[in-house]
């Protein structure tokens, strides 16, 4: 039992620890994603007539 | 506002054939297809990126009120995240030939994604009745070349569409212009639009004397046009001619030139292959490092020393 429990303790402190690493990834691999993603251009198609 | 934002605002006139006089030639037939794509009922009416629009509200061509709807409109547009990018390239003679480019920096999924290609000719002097008053018409549609299903759905992939077109004689050849679209059919939604006029058009990107439309690879220098395959792509661009795919590049990247680079990222790609078991075409002849009967960790060990400069 107690070394299931130390077992559970490490899995959860180390879980915590990488979380903020992983996101830190994430943010990361957004960034660069959104930094080289293209811009939208706009195109308006007018219906009209000369009469 | 063309003139306000030369860069990320483009338009196209469509002349409804009812309001046309009959000496102008600025109706087409393919006015009926794009109005009834929009379920346009009468004019004026214009479609912003193919999904807000504005109905009536400025007869005679007197939109000059609307100039407030129209900005709040490209304001909310412009700017947004898209997966595409569009280059428009070719060749203008009697006989214009273009290179339509579609690139891509993220996934989307390619689902009702499609490219229209149109002409359309820009600052034509005309009279109109309806405001008893001359106007410089902008970017009058003169065709609708294609309309072609888009293939690629991820990130740095890219497809082109190529074709031709006459110059009609009466066309202002300085003024017209390829507008090329990626739109949803389902949503109506534009992803992406590029304007180049035919003169601006780069006839040979790559600058190798080859001309966009005859060169076996586009867009990398390569002006003795080999082609090992003979399979019309050629070798400076085509990744199954074993210039390229050669043993240990398992990833088939090159470096600017063209020439293969072997590197911790090949291993990396060995040892996916090894876990998925997954391959791609030009993957399969090389995959074998050490030249056994197998491919297995000791091809990753191989080729891990081979980039470390062993010797088995």
């Amino acid at each position: 039992m107690k070394k299931l429990f130390i077992a559970i303790s490490l899995t959860l402190s180390f879980g915590q620890k990488l979380e903020p690493i992983d996101v830190a990834i994430q943010d990361l691999e957004t960034i660069i994603q959104t930094a080289s993603r293209a811009d939208q251009r706009v195109i308006v198609e007018d219906f009209t007539g000369l009469l | 506002m063309l003139d306000a934002y030369p860069e990320t605002l483009v338009a196209i006139e469509w002349h409804n054939s009812g309001f046309t006089p009959s000496n102008s030639d600025f109706d087409i037939p393919e006015y009926s297809s794009r109005a009834s794509m929009y379920g346009v009922g009468g004019i004026p009416q214009t479609q912003w990126n193919g999904v807000q629009e504005t109905v009536g509200g400025y007869a005679n061509g007197n939109w000059q009120a609307f100039i407030g709807t129209f900005t709040a409109l490209y304001n909310s547009m412009v700017g947004e995240e898209t997966p595409y990018e569009i280059s428009i390239n070719g060749y203008a003679g009697s006989e214009v030939s273009y290179d339509v480019t579609i690139s891509m920096d993220s996934d989307m999924s390619n689902s009702n994604q499609k490219v229209d290609i149109f002409v359309v000719e820009d600052n034509i002097w005309s009279y109109w009745t309806g405001a008893s008053q001359y106007h410089n018409a902008r970017n009058v549609a003169r065709d609708w070349l294609s309309t072609e299903d888009l293939a690629i759905s991820s990130a740095d992939e890219s497809e082109t569409f190529s074709g031709t077109f006459d110059m009609d004689e009466d066309w202002n050849a300085d003024s017209v212009k390829i507008i090329a679209i990626v739109q949803n059919y389902a949503s109506k939604q534009v992803y992406q639009v590029t304007a180049v006029n035919i003169n601006d058009m780069n006839p040979d990107i790559d600058d190798d004397g080859i001309l966009n439309g005859e060169d076996n690879c586009i867009d990398i220098y390569n002006p003795g046009q080999e082609d090992y395959d003979n399979d019309l792509i050629g070798d400076v661009c085509d990744p199954c001619d074993n210039l390229v795919y050669i043993l240990g590049n398992i990833n088939g990247d090159t470096d600017d030139t063209g020439a293969p680079v072997i590197n911790i990222m090949d291993v990396l790609s060995l040892v996916d292959y090894l876990i998925s078991n997954e391959s791609y075409e030009c993957q399969d002849p090389i995959l074998n490092i050490n030249g056994d009967e197998f491919v297995n960790v000791v091809d990753v060990i191989a080729l891990v020393q081979s980039i470390l400069g062993g010797n088995s």
